[in-house]
């Protein structure tokens, strides 16, 4: 469902990519994890084209996203791809439930009331119905992150892209927000997640992939992977996990 | 003196607050008030254009708005109400009233500043206001409209607010092309009297002081006010949490 083909990407000189090929399957789930700088992020980013590529092609459900294409053509693409941020990104100018009802409205056209109805059987499906009109700045990190998987949720996108969605949170707000993502696991969505929860990649991915210096090291099941990484690299940043 | 400067106002309130009108134009401190308002009021969104053509990838918008906005900069009010006032009836083969001359001049005096204001306040956005959008499907111009600019006017209220406050204190300017405003009406009664300037000069500055001081007041309160909607939990929200 995506696929990466040779990609390249230069900060200056230093290879944020280098040489990915990788493929997502429809419905797994797919951990990236890493140390800081390794290019996590920005792989997760070229997907939706928030970062642009220097070479190769990123397919997704078999179309190049880094193809020439017109605005409109790739805002429709972006529309099918869910994105959720480390740091929420929700608009503190809208409720929780117009932050929600705005993309589905002015980009699909779908009527208010509809996208209203959706809005709130997607709050209530990240337990936040009683907040709806509540506004970010009135929200706790874990309820805002919760609410900007809703609103990637409302246009119903076949994969969702999670970019270290915990990192910026309280400790004790991970489990709430993680549960979500459990939850849409379980229904089988397609996802690719950064995250540094190695008991959450665990239980949930289908495939860890470990990434250091732009690279792609090594991929495996959970278990492999965190039982008897392989790379070097690999070991040492696991032991490194374990020893914090 | 005091006597005095009370005298000048009790015999002169009405030229001071309306000008001849309306045996003749509008003046005094409706005119001022007139000018300012609509000068902001077209300038508004004439610099929100300006502002989106500054920071455009186009280079054939950037390129003009730039030069537009550092020519406005460089070059002081007096002379650009010179220009306007012997160009534009050059230009329109007609002749521009006093008034529409210095609603012209303060369009573009005030939209190339104020652009300079709205173009800051959406930059000072988060970058990841603008990705969120992107990422959901928003065009550009969409999530300008939807997500950029509704926070980013907002937040530039005080700073607009404070923009009227230095128009009203430009009219004045409009003296040296005769439009009858405030520092005209002033000027008249001054020009009548001949042996009290201090006193009517200082009636004038007064006034200025009180019309623009009660606005600064109400920048200071707009700027309480949006702090404290930014600083988030309210009330109910921190019993919830708590609870």
């Amino acid at each position: 469902m995506i696929r990466f083909e040779n990609v390249n990407k230069l900060y200056g000189d230093y290879p944020a990519l280098a040489d990915i090929n990788a493929e997502v399957a429809r419905g797994e789930v797919v951990v990236v994890c890493g140390p800081s700088g390794s290019g996590k992020s920005t792989l997760i980013r070229t997907v939706n084209r928030l970062e642009e590529i220097r070479s190769g092609a990123i397919l997704f459900e078999g179309r190049n996203v880094h193809a020439k294409m017109s605005s409109a053509e790739l805002n429709k693409l972006r529309s099918r791809i869910g994105f959720v941020f480390q740091s929420f990104n929700l608009f503190p100018h809208l409720s929780a439930l117009d932050n929600i009802i705005l993309s589905p409205h002015r980009v699909n056209g779908l009527g208010r009331a509809a996208a209203r109805d959706r809005a709130m059987a997607l709050l209530d499906r990240v337990g936040l119905a009683n907040r709806a009109h509540a506004f970010p700045a009135q929200l706790s990190g874990g309820q805002q992150q919760r609410v900007a998987i809703a609103r990637a949720l409302a246009m119903e996108p076949p994969a969702m892209l999670f970019d270290e969605p915990t990192s910026a949170l309280d400790p004790e707000m991970v489990g709430e927000v993680l549960a979500v993502i459990r939850g849409l696991a379980q229904d089988g969505m397609t996802m690719m997640c950064v995250t540094h929860e190695m008991s959450f990649a665990r239980d949930v991915a289908d495939r860890v992939w470990f990434m250091d210096a732009g690279r792609i090291l090594e991929t495996g099941t959970p278990d492999a992977f965190f039982g008897a990484p392989q790379h070097p690299r690999a070991q040492r940043f696991l032991s490194d996990l374990r020893s914090r | 003196m005091l006597q005095g400067a009370i005298s000048i106002v009790s015999e002169n309130w009405l030229l001071l607050l309306v000008g001849q009108y309306p045996n003749g134009p509008l003046g005094g401190i409706a005119a001022t008030l007139m000018l300012s308002v609509l000068g902001i009021a077209l300038a508004f969104p004439l610099s929100v254009l300006i502002a989106l053509a500054r920071i455009s990838r186009w280079p054939l918008l950037r390129a003009p708005a730039t030069a537009l906005v550092y020519v406005v900069r460089g070059v002081p009010l007096l002379m650009i109400i010179f220009w306007v006032y012997f160009l534009f009836p050059l230009l329109l083969g007609a002749n521009v009233p006093g008034f529409a001359t210095m609603v012209c001049t303060l369009v573009i005096y005030e939209g190339a500043f104020l652009s300079e204001v709205v173009r800051a306040g959406i930059q000072a956005l988060p970058a990841g206001q603008m990705d969120a959008a992107r990422a959901l499907g928003h065009s550009y111009p969409r999530a300008m409209r939807y997500i950029i600019l509704p926070q980013a006017l907002y937040n530039m209220l005080p700073a607009i607010l404070s923009q009227f406050i230095s128009t009203i204190k430009e009219t004045t300017l409009g003296y040296v092309i005769n439009v009858p405003e405030l520092t005209f009406a002033a000027n008249q009664i001054n020009n009548r009297l001949l042996t009290k300037p201090f006193e009517v000069f200082l009636i004038l500055a007064l006034t200025y002081y009180v019309v623009c001081y009660s606005l600064s007041a109400a920048t200071t309160w707009l700027e309480r006010r949006i702090a404290t909607r930014r600083a988030g939990p309210a009330p109910l929200a921190v019993m919830e949490a708590a609870g």
